[in-house]
C-alpha cells in the first residue's frame, strides 16, 4: 500500500520499518543487560486499546509495561469517537472495539488555525493515532506524535492481525527462526515486521551484535537458545547439539559452551547439561 | 479505568450473533436491500455470507448509506438482527475474505481474552 510508503510510520533507519524516523536504533555500546531509554523510545508496537489499559505500571513514575515488556511507542487504528480541539492541544476519545482510551495530540497554535481540519480528521472516522502512554494523576492517556485518516479500510484489519503477530513475537520471538522461509520472508520488502525488538526494548538486536565477535559454531549455539521458549531449566545440550550438530562433533560444542560460559554469556541452570543465555 | 472505558464492541460475523444476543457488536457487512415497507430497516450480507437485518436509527429521515460496505456497531436483537447505534462507510471495496479470516482470529480463545477484552 502506498501509503505504508509515505507514511512516516513506516520509515526511518533499519531499513526494515518498526521503527519512528530520525534516530539510530540501537547505541553499539550498550551492555548485555542493560536498556537504555533511548532504545526503548525506538519502538513501535502496535496494540488495541484493551492493551493500553492493561499496561502495567509499578509505581507512578515507572515505565509501563505489556506482556512483561517494556512499552516505547505504539500504534493504535480507531474510530475518533470525539475530536475536541483546546487551546494547546487535540483530545481525541479513541474506540477499537476493545475499549475507549484518550489520545492527546499537542499542537502548535502557531502553524495550525483550526485543528478540526488537520490532515482531513473528522469525528467518527478511522484514524491511526501514533504516540506513548503515559499516565497523569492516575488517568492514562496517549502522548501523540502523529494521527492521519485511514483511507484504505482494510488498514484495520490489517491493524488486528499485525498487533496479534506483534503480541505473538514478542512472547514468542519472531517467526520461523533462522529458516529459508524466514529468511526469505524477511528480505521481501513487503514485509515490515522483522524482529521482536522492533515492537519492544530490543533485546535480541543488542544481543546479535554483543554476540558477533563469536566464533561461527558459538554464535549458532547462541541463535539457537535465542530462539527457545523461555524456561527456567533453559536448553538441554542433546537439543543444541541437535541444532548446530551438523558436522560439529560433540567435543567441539561442548569447547564452544565452555568458551561461551568463560565469556559469561550462557551459564548452567539445574545441572551440567542445561544452559541459558545470561541475559 | 471507568467501565465506559472497558465497554467493547468486537467485530463479529452473522454466525457469531448468537452467542453475543443482548451485547454491542461491530458488524462488517455488505449492503443488500432495503426494507421495502419500513424504510428503517435493511439487510446486509456479513462477512461469512450469512444475512442479517438491521435496524437503523429512527431519525426521521431514511437511512441511505453512501458506501456499499458498512461497518454497523449495534446490539444484537437475535440470532438475525442487529439494532443500528451507529454505522460508518467503509468505501466500496472491501476484501470480505480478509474481514472474516480477523473476525475468526479475534475470537480465537488464545487471543481473544488477552487482546480484544478484558
Amino acid at each position: 500500500m502506498s501509503q505504508y510508503n509515505d507514511s512516516s510510520y513506516y520509515s526511518g533507519g533499519g531499513g526494515g520499518g518498526g521503527y519512528i524516523a530520525g534516530g539510530s536504533p540501537f547505541s553499539q555500546g550498550g551492555s548485555p543487560g542493560g536498556r537504555v531509554r533511548s532504545d526503548i523510545s525506538h519502538s513501535l508496537r502496535p496494540v488495541k486499546i484493551s492493551q493500553l489499559n492493561k499496561a502495567t505500571q509499578a509505581h507512578a513514575d515507572a515505565e509501563f509495561r505489556l506482556d512483561d515488556v517494556e512499552l516505547g511507542n505504539v500504534s493504535v487504528v480507531a474510530q475518533a469517537v470525539s475530536i475536541q480541539p483546546q487551546a494547546t492541544n487535540c483530545v481525541y476519545h479513541l474506540d477499537d472495539g476493545t475499549g475507549r482510551f484518550e489520545a492527546r495530540h499537542w499542537v502548535d497554535q502557531e502553524s495550525e488555525t483550526n485543528v478540526l481540519n488537520w490532515g482531513g480528521l473528522r469525528e467518527s472516522m478511522y484514524v491511526r493515532v501514533t504516540g506513548s502512554l503515559k499516565g497523569f494523576h492516575g488517568k492514562r492517556y496517549l502522548n501523540t506524535v502523529h494521527v492521519r485518516p485511514i483511507t484504505d479500510k482494510h488498514e484495520i484489519f490489517f491493524h488486528e492481525m499485525e498487533a496479534i503477530t506483534a503480541t505473538l513475537t514478542v512472547e514468542r520471538g519472531p517467526p520461523g527462526g533462522t529458516g529459508p522461509k524466514a529468511t526469505a520472508a524477511s528480505g521481501s520488502k513487503d514485509v515490515t515486521m522483522t524482529d521482536a525488538s522492533a515492537y519492544s526494548a530490543p533485546s535480541t538486536s543488542v544481543a546479535q551484535d554483543q554476540y558477533a565477535h563469536l566464533p561461527k559454531l558459538q554464535q549458532a549455539i547462541v541463535r539457537f537458545m535465542m530462539e527457545q521458549p523461555p524456561s527456567p531449566e533453559g536448553t538441554h545440550v542433546f537439543a543444541i547439539a541437535r541444532a548446530v550438530g551438523d558436522g560439529n562433533d560433540a567435543q567441539k560444542i561442548s569447547a564452544a559452551l565452555d568458551q561461551l560460559m568463560d565469556e559469561g554469556l550462557v551459564y548452567t541452570t539445574s545441572d551440567d547439561n542445561h544452559f541459558t543465555l545470561a541475559n | 479505568m471507568s467501565a465506559l472505558e472497558r465497554e467493547i464492541s468486537p467485530r463479529v460475523n452473522a454466525e457469531m450473533l448468537p452467542k453475543w444476543i443482548g451485547k454491542t457488536v461491530r458488524l462488517t457487512c455488505k449492503l443488500l436491500n432495503f426494507d421495502s415497507e419500513s424504510e428503517r430497516s435493511f439487510r446486509v450480507e456479513a462477512s461469512d455470507g450469512g444475512q442479517v437485518v438491521i435496524q437503523a436509527i429512527n431519525t426521521g429521515e431514511p437511512f441511505r448509506p453512501d458506501d456499499i460496505y458498512l461497518e454497523v456497531i449495534g446490539k444484537v436483537i437475535d440470532a438475525t438482527t442487529i439494532s443500528m447505534l451507529g454505522c460508518i462507510g467503509m468505501g466500496n471495496e472491501l476484501d470480505m475474505k480478509l474481514v472474516n479470516d480477523t473476525v475468526i482470529l479475534i475470537h480465537d480463545p488464545r487471543f481473544f481474552g488477552k487482546m480484544f477484552s478484558y
